[in-house]
């Protein structure tokens, strides 16, 4: 696979469910290091405080929206590398355009299985 | 302004000029001025608009507010609730049951505990038919008022105003700015490989 699976992930949305979908998946995948985050001002916080090997993100929440954060992100001289994948039930074309366009990495639309998950991780962070 | 409805008793119109819309001591003090003949135009144009009024108190009548924002807004927000808890409730049942699934050791107990997991997950599923039944009330509702509220509009001719609320604008705008457009119709939705041939 290719992976460094020691990688510290970080899922942010404000659905606990979901989070804990993500993170089981994750878990199947071989990430044991999974933090998260409801929001993109908690997830900042994070990432501020932490280096994390990918990021994982709803688009809607409040306050900050996902969108918001991965913009705050690659505007941020020690985050703007760190891998993105979006993970959302906002499925419009201009979502998907306006996402790569502020330097998502890959976006996933909901309802997902893990087979998607994984293949857009490889793609992301795998060597 | 609109005509007067077919049929309608002028008497009732011109009952409602003198003791709703003339109040009796404006009356009483202009009783002189009126024994002068009162002009036939202007008689009609009143007779007009107390006839509108009698017409849009029937039309509000017809929608039936207070019913509606005594029970039937208050019963949908309350089974909208219940469906939210009871996908919640059942979402973290099955969640628990699989987890504890990919849990289990090997051993000559596994196959029983994976069938005792599976059996909580059938149970859990069981939300899905009370759920079913509780967004039907709230889908029966919205028609209800649906219809009054068209049938509301076509009676008072109504047109929507220029301006909306502020704070409703405010959500409007933060939602256009930062592309919150939510789930889209299944119809519309991109496959998951159309927006990978966005990013290849």
């Amino acid at each position: 696979m290719g992976l460094e699976l020691s990688m510290p992930i970080l899922v942010v949305d404000d659905y606990q469910t979901m989070v804990r979908i993500i993170r089981n998946l994750l878990k199947q995948l071989g990430f044991e290091e999974v933090d998260d985050a409801s929001d993109g001002t908690a997830a900042l916080a994070r990432l501020k405080a932490r280096k994390y090997g990918l990021v994982i993100s709803d688009w809607n929440m409040e306050p900050m929206t996902g969108y918001e954060l991965l913009r705050h992100v690659r505007a941020d001289e020690t985050l703007r590398t760190t891998p993105f994948i979006m993970v959302t039930a906002e499925s419009k074309t201009e979502n998907v355009i306006a996402a790569k366009k502020a330097g998502v990495n890959n976006y996933i639309v909901k309802p997902f299985n893990a087979a998607t998950l994984k293949a857009k991780i490889e793609a992301v962070c795998g060597s | 302004m609109r005509a007067p409805p077919a049929g309608r008793p002028r008497r009732k119109a011109k009952i409602l000029i003198q003791e709703e819309i003339v109040p009796t001591a404006v009356r009483r003090q202009a009783a002189p001025r009126f024994r002068e003949p009162v002009p036939t135009a202007l008689v009609a144009e009143l007779i007009e608009i107390a006839d509108y009024i009698t017409h849009m108190r029937e039309a509000i009548a017809a929608l039936r507010p207070n019913e509606m924002s005594r029970a039937r807004i208050p019963m949908a927000h309350e089974e909208l609730g219940s469906v939210v808890a009871a996908t919640a409730g059942a979402t973290n049942t099955i969640m628990e049951a699989a987890e504890a699934m990919l849990g289990l050791p090997d051993g000559p107990g596994y196959r029983a505990g994976v069938e005792a997991r599976i059996n909580t997950i059938f149970e859990a599923c069981a939300f899905q038919d009370i759920t079913g039944q509780r967004i039907a009330k709230v889908v029966e509702a919205l028609q209800l008022f649906e219809g009054r509220l068209g049938r509301f509009v076509g009676a008072v001719k109504a047109r929507d105003a220029a301006d909306i609320d502020p704070a409703e604008q405010a959500r409007r705008d933060r939602a256009q700015d930062l592309l919150l457009n939510g789930p889209q119709a299944v119809t519309e939705t991109p496959s998951q490989d159309d927006i990978d041939a966005l990013f290849a």
